[in-house]
């Protein structure tokens, strides 16, 4: 094994790391991260860590709660790492590596290697040593059993979370593999609030999933951290016996690398929907909205979001609904969730209009038009998409209501509605011109907002899932049917907000263009 | 007629001078190579040209109008291919040339005629990849062919001929002489100096940062003449160029 390269590898990556810092985003983006960290140990320490095994020892359930910790944080890092891309991203690609003298093996150990020394590893690392060390401290635990129990863990975990990225990556390049993928990240958000109060009704149903949920990583390591003998070895034995697993099929899941399926030829098509909706713009901005429609479109991720964004705020408005013991709450839920419908779907690229362009950014101020009607084209464009989920928003509550049908409901939906389209796209401009970021416009997971994209997007869904309990509980004739004239004004002021953004971010635009082309560009 | 005329140009990045004070005249009717070495602002005075940046200070004039970023007139009349040759990537090349040409106010059967036979000529039949999957070169020929689809009168190329093969060269060369003889103007940097010697009647050449050191007719050198500068003859435009720019040597003993 070649250890000396492997080791440069190892500090190439964190020299990366510490590069992106040299721009005034990724200072930015230091602070807040070592920020946020600081916080996030301080307050996992105590309930994840150390704390926990002290709250672990005086309740007398050591072993129950440090299974259900472990379990949070395996489940947590695995989900965090790929959906997030934390801890992800730094892995080095295959081919990338073999520009080195480096063999099959080695580039495999350098990859990985790199891939489980980032920093998001090492909190998840403290966070289980903390609790084997707060146990052994407690008296409940052996030191050696637990240290190599949270080791063992730690590697099963991050074989876990790369099989999980590989499937991932295999599923998506299918046709209708991010849809199905979405489903799946739903269904498993989703499960643990549907099925309580199943289990609830079912205690043997609860036990006997523990049963068998003794055979897990993060059980058999508790196991080990609780008992220094025979039952606390075959806690180990279980879970080597998951990294042996997991790494073969690892290893077996690299070796098939996913491949694209792509068509075999494909006929030139001169008349395209995008082109004939663009044309609605009118002759001038006919050709650019079209292009914009194009590349929302084009996008997996805005088209999986559109699929789903229905499907998720439904669920929303419904869970919450649920829980909101109050007259009409699924309808004033569904208030605050339906303008998020409008925005959702095309969220990820209209508070960051240019950032996946690249070097085609160039190429807009190169045509015989206003700078700026660029901005607006793409604006259009998400709007465009945007307001056609209304429809399908509004037709799904008018068969789903729980309510006889209510027109003044509908009209309140309906204006909220076209409120929240024109708000958030006007907002999600000047997130564009002041926060934007270089994106990857195919890939498929992972946080690529600026900061500002994700208050715009975070808070949005905040707003649309706590303003309506606000206004209930402190203007409730807001929010009540008898009310619906009082939402009359609401499209017609958020169309203004809209038009006069439109108009003054246009001067913005072509002056930040520089600043812009920087940042599309990577050079910021 | 001038085609292009740069008075007093320059351009700064913060404090730092990029273009200095750039003063440059193309007649209508030139293939105009305009060459330097690496970072001395080639790319930085096309983008100026071009309305992708703006002049700190100076004036542009283009086909005689004075140019600005917004100058939407001017721009309808000239072609740029860029060196990040700015292409959408999640596109067609067809779907790319028509959403350009349609920008520059083509009708839609000169649109769909004019993409064809852009994507025959250039060998870029190949429908089943997007802009993103396409070779270097096939990714030039398509910039080249969005640059020229709505016949310019100016065409400002950078760096036009580098990652594509000879049979690709040697058709755009026949286009752009063409283009010329018909009295538009080709401003085209490269570093290829052989290329430019032969389809170039004029050059000028820059130093660090943009600041131009000389400027004169070459077609002396295309027909085994020479070229006087600072009172030397020059029988090519490389020994002139590494003159004008300061040759380097190094001596790497394990090299």
């Amino acid at each position: 094994m070649n250890t000396a390269l492997i080791g440069e590898l190892v500090k190439l990556r964190y020299k990366l790391l510490w590069a992106k810092t040299r721009s005034r985003n990724g200072r930015i983006a230091l602070f807040l991260a070592g920020y946020l960290l600081l916080v996030l140990v301080i307050a996992l320490l105590a309930s994840g860590g150390f704390g926990a095994a002290m709250l672990a020892v005086r309740s007398g359930k050591a072993e129950p709660v440090a299974q259900g910790v472990l379990a949070a944080l395996f489940l947590e890092a695995v989900l965090a790492s790929n959906i997030l891309g934390f801890g992800m991203s730094a892995v080095f690609a295959e081919t990338e590596l073999r520009r080195y003298p480096l063999t099959a093996a080695d580039r495999r150990i350098a990859r990985h290697l790199t891939g489980i020394v980032d920093p998001f590893w090492f909190l998840f690392f403290a966070l289980e040593l903390g609790l084997a060390v707060g146990l052994y401290v407690m008296g409940a635990g052996s030191f050696w059993f637990g240290f190599l129990a949270v080791l063992l863990l730690f590697a099963a975990n991050y074989l876990l979370a790369r099989v999980v990225g590989l499937f991932i990556d295999q599923l998506m390049q299918r046709k209708g593999g991010a849809p199905v993928l979405m489903g799946l990240i739903l269904t498993l958000a989703f499960l643990p609030g549907a099925a309580a109060p199943l289990l609830q009704k079912h205690p043997a149903f609860v036990s006997a999933v523990v049963q068998r949920l003794q055979y897990t990583p993060p059980f058999g390591a508790a196991a080990a951290m609780i008992h220094p003998d025979a039952t606390g070895l075959y806690g180990l034995v279980i879970v080597v016996t998951w990294i042996l697993g997991l790494a073969a099929l690892l290893v077996w899941l690299e070796k098939r690398p996913p491949r694209r399926q792509v068509a075999e030829s494909v006929k030139i098509e001169w008349d395209s929907p995008f082109d004939r909706v663009g044309a609605l713009f009118g002759p001038r901005m006919g050709p650019l909205v079209g292009h914009w429609l194009r590349f929302y479109s084009r996008n997996s991720r805005t088209r999986t979001f559109c699929l789903i964004s229905l499907p998720l705020l439904a669920f929303l408005t419904y869970q919450l609904g649920s829980q909101w013991k109050v007259a009409h709450s699924f309808f004033m839920m569904a208030l605050g969730t339906i303008p998020m419908l409008t925005f959702l779907g095309t969220a990820r690229i209209s508070v960051n209009q240019f950032g996946y362009v690249g070097g085609a950014f160039r190429r807009y101020f190169l045509l015989p038009i206003d700078p700026a009607a660029t901005l607006r084209a793409a604006s259009y464009a998400a709007v465009t998409i945007g307001a056609s989920m209304l429809p399908v928003g509004l037709l799904a509550w008018i068969l789903f209501e729980p309510y006889p049908f209510d027109a003044r409901m509908l009209l309140m939906l309906l204006c909220t509605g076209v409120t929240g389209l024109f708000v958030l796209n006007g907002l999600g401009i000047w997130v564009t011109l002041f926060n934007p970021r270089k994106g990857n416009y195919t890939s498929n997971f992972g946080n690529d907002l600026s900061l500002g994209g994700n208050i715009l997007l975070i808070g949005g869904m905040l707003v649309a899932m706590s303003l309506p309990r606000l206004l209930h509980k402190f203007l409730p004739a807001a929010v009540s049917p008898e009310s619906w004239w009082m939402f009359l004004p609401l499209p017609a002021l958020a169309f203004a907000f809209y038009l006069v953004t439109l108009k003054s971010a246009g001067p913005v635009f072509v002056t930040r263009r520089e600043k812009l082309l920087a940042v599309v560009e990577g050079r910021d | 007629m001038d085609a292009i005329r740069t008075t007093n140009l320059v351009k700064k990045y913060g404090q730092k001078l990029a273009v200095e004070d750039l003063s440059l005249t193309v007649r209508a009717g030139t293939m105009f190579g305009f060459l330097g070495p690496n970072g001395s602002g080639k790319s930085t005075t096309i983008g100026c040209m071009t309305g992708l940046l703006d002049a700190t200070s100076g004036e542009i004039e283009l086909l005689g109008q004075r140019f600005t970023a917004d100058n939407a007139a001017v721009k309808r009349r000239i072609g740029v291919m860029p060196e990040t040759l700015g292409l959408f990537e999640p596109l067609y090349a067809h779907e790319f040339l028509a959403f350009v040409a349609r920008m520059f106010g083509l009708d839609e059967p000169t649109t769909r005629l004019r993409v064809t036979e852009l994507l025959e000529a250039l060998e870029l039949t190949d429908t089943s990849k997007t802009l993103s999957e396409y070779s270097t070169g096939m990714r030039k020929r398509v910039a080249f062919a969005a640059a020229v689809i709505h016949s310019p009168e100016v065409l400002f190329l950078d760096e036009p001929f580098e990652s594509i093969d000879p049979a690709g060269v040697s058709l755009m060369k026949q286009w752009l002489r063409r283009f010329t003889e018909q009295g538009r103007t080709v401003f085209i940097t490269s570093h290829v100096l052989e290329t430019v010697e032969r389809v170039c009647q004029e050059v000028a050449i820059i130093t660090r940062p943009g600041k131009l050191v000389w400027q004169g007719d070459i077609t002396a050198l295309a027909n085994d003449g020479a070229v006087v500068c600072n009172g030397q003859e020059f029988r090519a435009l490389e020994p002139l160029f590494l003159h004008l720019t300061g040759e380097r040597y190094a001596d790497l003993k394990w090299l």
